[in-house]
């Protein structure tokens, strides 16, 4: 095996001490090899070496943002869901994780086949995850997500997928928010990303999913398409 | 003249022996996504290991994918270039745009039983030479089929480094002749 230490080989260790001497200007003090431990009361410190690792930084999840288009097109839609606890008198639930996700304007998720051997995306990973995205709510049990109205794909009406946890990671509730019809065929009749796929083909009351639960899932959609809706909803959840 | 374009693919192994800091952060990240997302399939902890999760429930496969956005930001940091191969100027130099997460195993009760395998698929490479277990390559495909001078790189053969596909260039230069002179 013949696996090389890419950190090391970069030499990114060595590090060019810079004079910024205090009070000096006009001063020449070339001759200074002061390292990391000087100690003279008229310089300034050396900044201490460190590991060289280029990519020592700690970096959340990709689905942690609040703007989660990705350079999906579609009519502006920004997303307000707000956590309640049925197990505290309905009050909000704050430092809740809300993940939600949704389909493109034409229908389709950013996912994909994704077993061993199996081919690659197309898409260039950077954005792989779009219409995807995590946010914590706050001591509103609010959380914001700036996004485009989803399209819809055979068999199923219009949708939003949520799933909540608490603070630790463990799932509180899985679910789906439904949209309004009359804003649904507004949109997929006139705007121009939406209009060649059409209307849906599932109504909210016959789809399998919102037919039995609507008056829980059912959101607030305001707006027009010039520019863009949104969508409140209250998603309560037992924690 | 070339051999071929061909695309390497890097397979990089991520699980409890992870040394470097952005390997035990993609280690540490990855299994706690894994632990968010499995909820998903595993509402009532039926199953401890990925491997049962995923025999026994319909769409678990997509944990890979699901998964994946918690490495994303670490592999942001490699500016676009493969981690770990470098050239003899100390340099990573393989250039890529597409990877794609795999668990490889995982157990929602013991993070030590974690493995992922990033891997990493370049932008296409032109093939020149083989030397010995050393490719010769060029990362200007754009100069295929021309007689034009091309920067090198030279790889390794090595055991995670595989090549992914390859596609015939042999004749492109005979082709652009032909265009220029008829």
């Amino acid at each position: 095996m013949f696996l090389q230490n890419g950190l090391a080989a970069l030499g990114l260790g060595l590090i060019v001490p810079i004079a910024c001497k205090k009070d000096t200007a006009g001063t020449t003090s070339g001759t200074s090899t002061t390292t990391g431990s000087s100690s003279s009361s008229d310089s300034c410190t050396l900044t201490d070496t460190e590991t060289a690792g280029p990519y020592p930084t700690k970096t959340p999840s990709s689905y942690v943002r609040s703007n989660i288009v990705d350079g999906q097109s579609g009519v502006p839609l920004t997303i307000k869901i707000t956590i309640c606890n049925t197990n505290n008198s309905c009050a909000a639930l704050a430092n809740a994780l809300v993940d939600i996700w949704h389909c493109t304007a034409v229908g389709y998720y950013s996912e994909y086949t994704d077993t061993p051997g199996g081919r690659y995306g197309t898409v260039d990973y950077t954005s792989s995850h779009f219409l995807r995205g995590r946010q914590t709510t706050d001591s509103s049990g609010l959380v914001i997500f700036t996004s485009i109205f989803p399209g819809w794909y055979s068999g199923r009406a219009p949708h939003i997928h949520v799933h909540v946890y608490n603070s630790s990671g463990t799932s509180l509730l899985v679910t789906q928010i439904a949209f309004p019809t009359d804003v649904c065929n507004t949109v997929y009749t006139t705007a121009s990303d939406y209009k060649a796929h059409g209307t849906q083909d599932t109504a909210n009351t016959a789809d399998s999913v919102f037919s039995d639960s609507l008056d829980t899932e059912l959101s607030s959609v305001t707006g027009n398409i010039t520019d863009g809706y949104v969508l409140t909803h209250t998603v309560y959840v037992s924690a | 003249m070339s051999k071929g374009i061909i695309r390497l693919l890097y397979r990089k192994i991520i699980d409890a022996s992870a040394v470097k800091a952005w390997e035990k952060c993609a280690f540490n990240d990855s299994y706690t996504e894994f632990l968010m997302q499995a909820q998903l399939y595993n509402k009532e902890k039926k199953y401890t290991t990925f491997s049962e999760i995923l025999a026994n429930v319909p769409g678990a496969e997509k944990l890979h994918f699901l998964v994946s956005a918690s490495v994303t930001g670490y592999i942001k940091q490699f500016n676009g270039f493969i981690p770990d191969i470098i050239n003899t100027a100390g340099k990573t130099f393989l250039p890529f745009k597409q990877c794609r997460l795999e668990i490889i195993q995982s157990d929602i009760t013991n993070a030590a039983k974690h493995r992922i395998a990033i891997n990493i698929i370049t932008e296409p490479l032109l093939w020149l030479d083989t030397i010995g277990n050393m490719l010769l390559i060029s990362t200007e495909t754009g100069k295929a089929g021309t007689q034009e001078e091309v920067l090198t790189e030279i790889i390794t053969s090595q055991s995670q480094l595989n090549i992914h596909s390859f596609k015939q260039t042999e004749n492109l230069w005979y082709h652009n002749q032909t265009e220029k002179y008829f």
